[in-house]
């Protein structure tokens, strides 16, 4: 069996031949040192954020220490908005048959369970802040609601994810779910402006003179806002490869594991064509690669 | 205060366990896959 043809800058799991597609094209080209860049950064500005948050902000009038969430609340709740984002748009892409590539379907599947990571983050630190100012770790204000909906869609979103059916069915059916669940998206966001809720509006903003926090207090939401940023686009690109692992693990794990258990028996077994046939690629109408590019010869 | 800690440790101890997780979980498959090395034989994006 010999190493498929990758070249250096190919990420490790991802196809030789790729899908033949403008994304998985992007993805293999970014350049090494971006991963390691990102994990640096997110630590760095994470680092920074808490001794901005912990340390140099002080308490507030109003909130006293509590005011301290607001480097890590608003940034983990504006990151899964992000998430769920780029889970719709690369779900889109891959609807549209001329954009079609297996690459945006994984990136939609990375980027939603990194997503779900943050928005159940999002209802924790909201539940500590939310006691502390209004005495009760859950009520069921419309930002709340709107917000544990959005956890559950995309829940159901990845358990679809899961469902066995043929590649492409399985992706379409997630594409399509996707761009139903992100609907909510502007709704939790716009929830605290359409609704009267207990839910504060935004703490700042640029076009409002009279919302802004003092100086002490922007600098931690930025830098939690850089740390969370930089913790999701290192978290994504990672969860990604893995999803192209898990997919080529689909797709030659049967092989493999029955070579090594012919291996441990010392048994020489006949090969055929079903040896190198995976589910989606036998008819070829994925996009895909068929297994025998992905792995080069098979025994 | 300690509430506040708490929402601290959970935030960046919960993405820390996630990322180990996902971290983990690449490296296993990757040996799983080893048979099929890639060239340059390292992670890089």
């Amino acid at each position: 069996m010999t190493a498929p043809a990758t070249s250096s800058r190919t990420a490790p799991g991802a196809p030789a031949s790729g899908d033949g597609a403008p994304a998985s094209a992007r993805f293999r080209s970014v350049p090494r040192w971006v991963t390691p860049a990102l994990g640096v950064g997110a630590l760095v500005a994470s680092a920074a954020a808490v001794v901005q948050g912990l340390v140099v902000m002080g308490p507030t009038t109003n909130q006293g220490e509590y005011s301290r969430l607001l480097v890590v609340h608003p940034p983990v709740a504006t990151v899964s908005y992000v998430a769920f984002g780029v889970t719709a748009a690369a779900s889109l892409l891959y609807l549209i048959p001329r954009t079609r590539a297996r690459a945006w379907d994984q990136l939609a599947g990375a980027s939603a369970e990194v997503g779900v990571v943050f928005t159940v983050l999002t209802l924790v630190t909201g539940s500590i802040w939310g006691h502390s100012t209004w005495g009760v770790w859950w009520t069921w204000d419309a930002r709340l609601t709107a917000s544990a909906l959005l956890l559950a869609l995309f829940l159901g979103y990845l358990a679809l994810r899961r469902v066995p059916a043929e590649e492409t069915v399985r992706a379409k059916r997630c594409a399509v779910a996707a761009l139903i669940a992100v609907v909510d998206v502007p709704i939790d966001h716009y929830a605290t402006s359409w609704w009267r809720t207990l839910h504060q509006g935004s703490s700042i903003s640029l076009t409002q003179p009279d919302k802004h926090v003092d100086s002490a207090h922007a600098v931690g939401l930025l830098l939690g806002f850089v740390a969370m940023a930089l913790a999701y686009a290192w978290l994504v690109t990672q969860r990604y490869r893995v999803e192209r692992l898990e997919a080529r693990y689909e797709e030659e794990g049967l092989s493999l594991a029955l070579d090594a258990r012919k291996a441990e028996g010392g048994v020489t077994a006949p090969t055929g064509p079903s040896d190198a046939t995976g589910p989606s690629d036998a008819t070829g109408t994925s996009g895909d690669p068929p297994v025998g590019a992905l792995s080069g010869e098979r025994p | 205060m300690n509430y506040v800690l708490a929402g601290y440790a959970v935030t960046f101890g919960a993405l820390g366990l996630y990322a180990l997780r996902v971290v983990l979980r690449g490296r296993a498959l990757r040996r799983v896959l080893a048979p099929v090395p890639p060239v340059d034989g390292e992670e890089h994006g």
